[in-house]
């Protein structure tokens, strides 16, 4: 059977948190290393996904201009991060799209930032490619033209990325988001009451599997997707939610599920992943405004693009949130 | 800007991410076009290992990755069956690619991108095709089989093929079958609530809901085409041969009579009924037909080539039908006969040869009168595109991005301009025994055909899209001997229509 067990996703793109570190760690150094060496980070990128670093030579009076040019840390690339991956999410949303084309689109901009640095590639191309490439995948077709007008982009930009995208996921195209997993249990959990679900019962397990969702929301957020499979992920998603609104007993639940798997999963492995997750979560923070100016600026010398006096203007606009949510994300560093 | 020396930055050279370079590989030959681009025979240089390349074509794609190689991708990274072709990997060529006759290919994307395939030997037709070549009754029983257990697994998986034909088959010297090309592959739910486009699968393989204009099928669709399948391997040759889909429609009401709401409850409601339904009453003939057929293979073809798709028998319960279970039972692929390996045909062959395919095979063609059983009718030729403007035109409205063209710059002057061959819209049902001289076309066209058809023969099936494709069908074998497999001229021609063609027909629509 071709599922989660036999997946790319399973194989490949579950990591462990040393794992994890490493990878960030690579792309980092990479990045530093070419800022010392060119001057400047910024990828040139091609149809067709061949990409080159700026020429030393060019960059050279950058290099004496921009002596003081730092490197971002693996933290502020963390923060950057995060701010594109909320903007995905607002994105997506103003579009109306389906939820698994956030979802998709999310992880495919996680794994791309696995293998690159944004200080290489502009995280707001990025993005808009990401989520272009997830529709195209999800079979939820938007035109290049549309997505780009819709979000007062260049199209062109998203499709001279897109290449590199592939290319940078291994063409492994088939994500499994927790969505699906979170309809999935509570289906079960319906089928395991089905002789005493009456409509009171089915319309709270409607309220679980709301507030489930909204918890995974919360964790596409975070490196979980990187690091547990979207099962664990989802189950943690319903235990918090049920906590919650107390629905089921959660604890005999498990105990059936995982009496009910073969021994490849123990309860108590759950439990140590479920902490994990949570955890990852508490941790989550959105970077504040002036911090996040403050890396944005930084990124901005190290691409070799920067104009300051623009750059805070753009800052400035890019806290107000509220509707414009889609328009938003051009206000972000460029 | 400036590559990165390599080595420099560690990223130009054997990243540690994406894909290997094409370079890791040697090109041999080029064995076919594929849905989207040409497919070439390789070998690793590492491990020595042979391998199919198949290149995804990247110009005129105003949406980018074409959508086609990105569904073909999907769909076999899921799929995990011995009977379905395996992708090995996805590599990219950096720098700019030249084309057979070192011009720069003129494409925006400089470098390309290639799905490498386990190499197989054979495709189904091509087999059949070849000179002297009678299936044995075990024999056809364990590639059905074959077929049937990759397609239920497709289906199992929610992958409909949407291309199942002869061409597509491939088949190794081990016995094995496996299905490829599964570029109009897509998914499906159940609910069978999405709409898809009925412009899939070669027109003479093609069920009649499609042709009726249906956008809401299912695994019913494949199956139709196993029948069609199963009764040319009975039969010797293709059971409809049409030339247009009111044709093709009229073969089919011929064979399986005309379909009306008590035999197909809901047929009415299919879009083009009104249009296409036949004026006199036709009954179903198939019983008597083939007649000759052993009692259960005839069972189950009726089952297979139920005009209603919703009474169509389905791939699990074609495997337990009792053709498969009563003797002579299938027999064990690896007891299958080898057949001679194409591959030395192909080193052999020179490029300057293939030049001079056509004049070669035209005059072959002559002094070697068909001996083949399987030729078709071949007919008029020449007549492609236009075909193709149908009713069903419409349905295509809306986004035609054009997903992977095949074909076009490398359309090379030589050679008969893709004489139409097997595949209908091009096709040219009727002059196989009459116009010997078709066969030139035939022998190198094949190439235009599927996946990887195999080296070696004037593969007869054309091209994968449709239209264009290759010289008949039959012309295979006396072609297949003397005239050099690698037709070179096969790999450009025939694909300009089919490319362009194909581009139209199923673009962005599902």
């Amino acid at each position: 059977m071709a599922d989660f067990l036999t997946s790319t996703h399973r194989a490949k793109w579950v990591f462990t948190p040393q794992h994890l570190v490493e990878k960030y760690r690579a792309a980092n150094q990479r990045a530093r290393q070419v800022l010392e060496k060119c001057g400047a980070t910024l990828m040139e990128i091609d149809a067709d996904g061949s990409l080159s670093y700026p020429e030393p030579q060019i960059a050279k009076a950058n290099v004496e201009k921009h002596s003081r040019t730092k490197p971002l840390s693996i933290d502020e690339e963390q923060c950057i991060r995060v701010f594109f991956e909320n903007k995905i999410q607002e994105v997506c949303k103003s579009f109306h799209f389906p939820h698994k084309i956030q979802a998709t689109a999310l992880i495919y901009f996680k794994r791309f930032f696995l293998q690159w640095s944004v200080m290489e590639h502009q995280p707001k191309n990025i993005m808009l490619t990401c989520i272009y490439a997830a529709c195209k995948i999800e079979e939820n077709h938007v035109s290049a033209e549309e997505l780009g007008k819709g979000i007062q982009q260049d199209h062109h930009m998203i499709l001279n990325n897109e290449m590199i995208i592939y290319q940078s996921l291994e063409f492994d195209l088939i994500v499994y988001a927790p969505y699906r997993s979170v309809e999935g249990f509570i289906n079960d959990m319906q089928w395991q009451e089905f002789c005493n679900a009456d409509d009171d019962f089915l319309q709270m397990l409607k309220t679980l599997q709301d507030t489930a969702r909204l918890e995974v929301d919360k964790m596409m957020l975070t490196d979980a997707p990187l690091l547990f499979p979207p099962g664990q992920l989802a189950l943690t998603a319903l235990h918090n939610s049920n906590a919650l609104h107390k629905v089921i007993d959660f604890d005999s639940y498990l105990s059936s599920i995982f009496s009910r798997q073969n021994p490849v999963h123990r309860e108590s492995e759950f439990i140590e992943s479920l902490n994990a997750i949570n955890s990852l979560v508490r941790k989550y923070k959105f970077p504040e405004r002036k911090e996040q100016s403050h890396i944005n600026r930084k990124l901005e010398s190290c691409w070799g693009l920067s104009s300051h006096d623009e750059s805070k203007k753009r800052e400035k606009k890019s806290k107000h949130k509220s509707k414009k949510n889609s328009s938003e994300a051009q206000n972000a560093p460029s | 800007m400036a590559i990165a020396a390599p080595g420099q930055l560690n990223v130009t050279e054997s990243p540690s991410w994406g894909s290997r370079s094409v370079d890791c590989f040697e090109k041999l030959e080029q064995i076919g076009e594929g849905t989207y681009g040409q497919v070439y025979m390789a070998k690793e240089i590492k491990t020595g290992e042979i391998v199919a390349l198949k290149k995804i074509r990247m110009d005129n794609e105003r949406e980018g990755f074409p959508i086609t190689a990105i569904r073909e991708i999907k769909i076999l990274k899921k799929l995990h069956h011995e009977n379905v072709i395996k992708l090995k990997e996805i590599v990219t060529s950096p720098g700019p690619e030249k084309d057979e006759q070192g011009r720069p290919d003129g494409n925006k994307y400089k470098g390309g991108i290639y799905m490498v395939f386990e190499y197989m030997d054979h495709d189904l037709t091509g087999l059949a095709d070849r000179p002297g070549m009678r299936f044995t009754v075990p024999q056809i029983k364990c590639y059905m089989k074959q077929l049937l257990t990759g397609l239920h697994y497709c289906h199992v998986n929610q992958v409909l093929h949407r291309d199942i034909k002869g061409s597509n088959l491939l088949i190794d010297n081990e016995g094995n079958l496996k299905l490829a090309d599964f570029g109009l592959a897509r998914s499906f739910s159940n609910d069978h609530n999405a709409n898809l486009t009925n412009r899939v699968i070669t027109l003479w393989y093609r069920p009649p809901e499609l042709l009726l204009g249906t956008t809401k099928y299912g695994p019913a669709v494949d199956m139709w085409s196993v029948g069609c399948i199963f009764a040319e391997l009975l039969h010797g040759k293709p059971i409809f041969p049409g030339k247009d889909e009111p044709e093709q429609l009229n073969k089919i009401f011929e064979l399986c009579g005309a379909p009306d709401e008590v035999i197909w409850p809901g047929v009415s409601k299919i879009p083009w009924y009104n249009q296409f339904k036949p004026t006199r009453p036709m009954k179903r003939r198939l019983r008597e037909v083939f007649r000759h057929f052993d009692r259960h293979a005839l069972e189950l073809l009726e089952r297979m080539l139920a005009l209603d798709p919703a009474q169509r028998i389905t791939a699990k319960d074609a495997l337990d039908a009792e053709y498969f279970w009563t003797d002579p039972l299938p027999c064990d692929p690896k007891s299958l006969p080898k057949y001679e390996s194409s591959h030395e045909f192909q080193t052999k062959k020179k490029r300057q040869q293939q030049r001079q395919n056509e004049e070669m095979a035209k005059r072959q063609k002559m002094q070697h009168p068909q001996q083949h059983t399987r030729l078709p009718p071949i007919q008029q030729s020449g007549q492609h595109a236009q075909m193709r403007s149908g009713p069903n035109q419409q349905v295509h409205g809306s986004q035609q991005v054009h997903a992977g063209g095949p074909g076009h710059h490398y359309g090379k002057p030589r050679g008969p301009s893709g004489g139409p061959g097997k595949y209908p819209p091009g096709g040219n049902p009727g002059g196989g025994y009459n116009h010997p001289n078709r066969g030139g076309q035939g022998g190198a066209g094949g190439y235009g055909s599927g996946p990887y058809p195999p080296p070696g023969r004037g593969a007869p099936y054309g091209s994968s899209g449709m239209p264009g494709g290759s010289g008949g069908f039959g012309v295979g074998a006396p072609n297949y001997t003397q005239q050099g497999p690698y037709g070179g001229s096969a790999a450009g021609r025939g694909s300009n229509m089919m490319g362009g063609n194909r581009n139209q027909q199923y673009g962005w629509q599902q």
